[in-house]
């Protein structure tokens, strides 16, 4: 690589964007005003909201009060009395009063004791207030009947209290300021390197592209390594330079002192030089991290306005994962270190409360650079690859007309194979149907639900979009005998990969505690007590999803993905809607395992153009947990003890590789270059 | 000079250019004229190494396409038709850049710059940025940008789209001195008048196969038309 033509790239991508108003608005204003506006408002919305709280008296009824007592209700200033008529849950609801304080009645005997409820709204901020005023007042009013009480009978106040608790915290200012902000600043500031990328990456690729400088520049005698080395060093140092500009004002703001709120809140924040340089050096790889994969994905965009379309549900898959930072009672694990950019923003929160450990750190900071190496291989091998360059999506011209117009013209297409926009439509739909749909069905008919949300909510219209559209069905659902040797392989991935789909659910389990007790309900659904049992969960667990959900999956969105793109990228892709599609709200377990079945029997599909061959696989992969299940034996096979049994996930994974072995390859896995415009 | 042996290329099932074959000598400009599809500018983005070929070769200077990519565009200026100009940049930047990248030794180029800013009357705009340029103002950057190397070889494609008849000129202007200096240039359009003004010879594609060849002349004489419009509407009828 020659680097003075890297040099020469750079600097023209960095002249260009110092020229571009909106990039130097991301990257160096917006940082510069955004803490101490955000800090300032912050303070202001505080003191508005403390000004409006305590403007006017909290309105407290009280029922049941002896006069003494409501008297010494009345006697603090912040509290305004009501009557009995309004210590009513109703009066409380309608906001007549904003707590009610309800006692049961004087106890007859003087040592006795009587309850005091107050009834107050959880959801209103004034509600809380007042309860929190009429719980002091009632605890001092408590505290004199005692004092009372133990005068009485003649014993010191210290009676009541043998233990009296008292805490202070040992953090200081810095640390409980450094607790605080630490953590929602590491969120912005690794937000704001991820914005510093984002607009350059799509200019200097899609924006290019869309141009026409792309081609006139792809004609000069260097090789497109070159020019994708110096785009990216552009993209990471424009990111770098506004996660500088943030850590700069983020210091200069929260250092300054000049701001009221952390001064008033004892609250003091303080990050030394060693550990500002430590978050600098982690900067470096997040920075290379964001230019390198939004670069790759501009690149495969044709236009600014479709790079934009698909760098936004990256930005999102970046960014959203790092709300746990923000959360309480998660620790630094080295797991946690792994995860991309969350890794890296958990290491600037423990650098900014102060103490981060040694082995997390390390790994969040070499991993974050491992995943930036990655990217930049996937941004590298875009660039000068011809259908990235001039692919233009399906290479049609858009249509104009109303939806009745474009739906005949649709209609009237002959494509083949459904386009991958058309494709990840219809997956859209399905998964709203079977998402919204499926429960009512399943919650309504039980197991006939089950049945009913798979064949009516995936197979039925896979069939028809495949049958009804522009297609050639068989094609778009697979349908193709498969040869008996592709059969036989299939069938050995399918059984080898199973123990090896456990070793993988054993490795998370390892890295992240529980997650398995969620699936007990499923887990008890698929025991079967007896024969007749067995075979129907083989019908309902094993063979319905491997027909319906093959429909799906290997059939029109394996298929249509194949169409446009690298057979591995096709599969990959597959694979990972299909282990998405798994997921629940309880368990995201199940998310790797899924996903990694799906690879192979996306694979074996790539390769055999047969869908039957998929739902074999889909189909001993099932009916083996339901076998699992039933069977106490082939629990022994599974399992010792407590244990994965590693010599069957040894053989599991030697069957696996003598399928993949025998597997007959498909003859011309070159995907179709679409016509770019200009022919 | 330039050359293509037995050139196809396919997309998927679609194939645009189908076999072709023809020789642009030194000192020579060749027009090659099509309707749109007809596989022009696929042609061209061969011959510039942008796209590879399915099956033949595309050659300048002895040097292929596909195996020898950097050697085809060290003696390359490219005119695509999209002109090619960054709109943040003025000009001169540009014509700096593109000089760097073409290779021109550092000590003369902005020699060379101030030369190509000198023959291609930019110098009243030479320090706007591009994107403030009116679209013949752009055009004759563009041109300056693909001469700033002084290549052999010059592929223009449709380098007269959109211009007005003052613009078009500097076209016709920098094509004729590149033929006095010995340039081979291969240019694509779909006007009949620059293919009589420049042209020494022409061929005419049609389904991405060259169907005709020849002199304007010689070609208007083979189909029995009274002009080449006349012919060419012929002769692409005829292969469609």
């Amino acid at each position: 690589m020659r680097w003075q033509t890297v040099r020469t790239v750079l600097g023209k991508e960095l002249r260009e964007t110092i020229r571009d108003r909106r990039t130097l608005f991301m990257m160096l204003v917006l940082p510069t005003l955004l803490y101490p506006a955000m800090l300032v408002l912050i303070q202001q919305i505080a003191i508005f909201g403390q000004r409006q709280l305590s403007a006017a008296p909290a309105k407290v009824a009280v029922a049941g009060a002896d006069p003494a007592l409501v008297r010494f209700m009345d006697g603090d200033s912040a509290i305004r009395v009501f009557g009995a008529e309004r210590a009513t849950v109703a009066a409380v609801r309608e906001g007549n009063v904003e707590a009610a304080v309800v006692l049961d009645a004087a106890p007859a005997a003087a040592a006795g004791s009587r309850e005091a409820r107050i009834l107050y709204d959880a959801t209103d901020d004034r509600s809380r207030r007042a309860q929190e005023l009429a719980a002091a007042r009632l605890d001092a009013w408590g505290d004199t009947l005692l004092a009372a009480r133990l005068r009485g009978a003649g014993l010191p106040e210290s009676f009541a209290t043998p233990l009296a608790v008292a805490d202070s915290s040992v953090a200081t200012a810095e640390e409980a300021g450094g607790y605080t902000l630490g953590r929602f600043l590491p969120l912005i500031l690794v937000l704001m390197t991820l914005l510093g990328t984002f607009y350059p990456a799509i200019d200097m690729a899609a924006g290019e592209k869309e141009r026409g400088t792309l081609e006139t520049l792809l004609t000069a005698p260097v090789p497109a390594a070159e020019i994708v080395a110096g785009k990216f060093a552009a993209v990471a140092l424009i990111g770098l330079a506004a996660a500088v500009a943030n850590l700069a004002s983020m210091l200069l703001t929260f250092q300054s002192g000049i701001f009221r709120l952390g001064a008033a809140a004892e609250l003091r924040f303080t990050l030394p030089p060693g550990a500002a340089l430590l978050v600098f050096v982690a900067l470096v790889p997040l920075a290379v991290l964001f230019a390198a994969a939004f670069l790759g994905l501009a690149l495969r965009a044709q236009s600014f306005k479709e790079a934009q379309n698909a760098l936004t549900p990256a930005q999102l898959a970046a960014t959203l994962p790092l709300l746990v930072v923000t959360l309480p009672g998660i620790d630094f694990t080295p797991a946690l270190a792994l995860f991309p950019v969350v890794g890296v923003a958990m290491f600037f929160r423990e650098l900014m409360t102060g103490d981060p450990p040694l082995i997390p750190s390390v790994l969040a900071v070499l991993s974050t650079g491992g995943y930036a190496a990655l990217a930049l291989v996937f941004a590298s091998r875009a660039f000068g690859r011809e259908e990235v360059l001039f692919g233009g999506g399906s290479g049609e011209a858009p249509r104009g007309g109303g939806w009745g117009e474009r739906i005949r013209a649709w209609r009237a297409a002959d494509r083949g194979i459904p386009l991958p926009a058309e494709a990840m439509a219809f997956i859209a739909a399905v998964a709203l149907l079977f998402f919204h749909l499926g429960p009512r069905l399943q919650g309504g008919l039980g197991e006939g639900g089950l049945l009913a949300s798979q064949w009516l909510l995936l197979a039925l219209p896979a069939l028809a979009f495949a049958a009804l559209g522009p297609y050639d069905w068989r094609r778009t659902l697979a349908v193709r005998a498969p040869a008996p040797r592709t059969l036989l392989a299939a069938g050995m991935i399918a059984l080898g990969g199973i123990p090896v789909g456990w070793s993988i659910v054993w490795l998370e389990m390892q890295l992240f505690e529980g997650g398995l007790e969620s699936l007990v309900p499923l887990q008890e659904l698929l025991t079967a007590a007896d024969a007749r049992r067995a075979l129907w969960l083989f019908f309902i667990a094993a063979l319905t999803p491997a027909v319906c959900e093959e429909l799906v999956f290997r059939g029109v969105l394996l298929q249509s993905l194949g169409r446009e793109m690298r057979g591995w990228h096709a599969v990959a892709l597959s694979a990972g809607i299909f282990g998405a599609f798994h997921l629940s709200f309880e368990t995201a377990l199940r998310f790797l395992p899924t996903a990694f079945i799906g690879l192979l029997m996306g694979w074996v599909v790539w390769h055999s153009r047969s869908v039957f061959a998929s739902m074999l696989m889909h189909f001993i992969n099932n009916a083996f947990v339901v076998l699992l299940l039933w069977q106490p034996a082939v629990q022994r096979l599974a399992f010792r003890g407590e244990s994965l049994s590693w010599p069957t996930v040894a053989g599991g994974a030697l069957l696996l590789a003598l399928g993949v072995w025998m597997l007959p390859r498909r003859a011309d896995p070159v995907v179709p270059t679409p016509a770019p415009e200009g022919v | 000079m330039i050359e293509f042996e037995s050139l196809s290329k396919a997309y998927g099932g679609f194939v645009a250019v189908r076999g072709l074959s023809l020789r642009v000598a030194p000192g020579e400009v060749y027009a090659l004229l099509g309707a749109n599809g007809a596989g022009k500018t696929t042609a061209l983005r061969c011959l510039a190494t942008l796209l590879a070929p399915t099956e033949g070769t595309a050659r300048i200077g002895g040097f292929d396409a596909r195996t020898q990519p950097l050697e085809v565009r060290r003696r390359l200026g490219f005119l695509a038709a999209s002109m090619g100009l960054y709109a943040r940049l003025t000009p001169r930047e540009l014509l700096r850049y593109f000089a760097r990248l073409q290779g021109v030794d550092e000590r003369r180029i902005e020699a060379r710059v101030e030369a190509m800013v000198e023959r291609f009357a930019i110098g009243d705009f030479a320090d706007r940025l591009c994107g403030r340029l009116s679209t013949g103002q752009r055009q004759r950057v563009s041109i300056a940008r693909a001469a700033v190397h002084d290549a052999p070889a010059l592929v223009l494609d449709e380098p007269t789209l959109g211009l007005d008849v003052l613009s078009g000129q500097a076209i016709y202007d920098f094509v004729a001195d590149a033929r006095g200096r010995g340039r081979a240039v291969l240019f694509s359009t779909h006007h009949m008048s620059e293919v009589e003004l420049l042209a020494d010879r022409v061929g005419i594609l049609a389904g991405g196969r060259l169907v005709e060849e020849g002199t304007a002349d010689e070609i208007v004489a083979r189909s029995g038309e009274a002009n080449l419009a006349r012919a060419f509407l012929r002769i692409a009828r005829e292969a469609a």
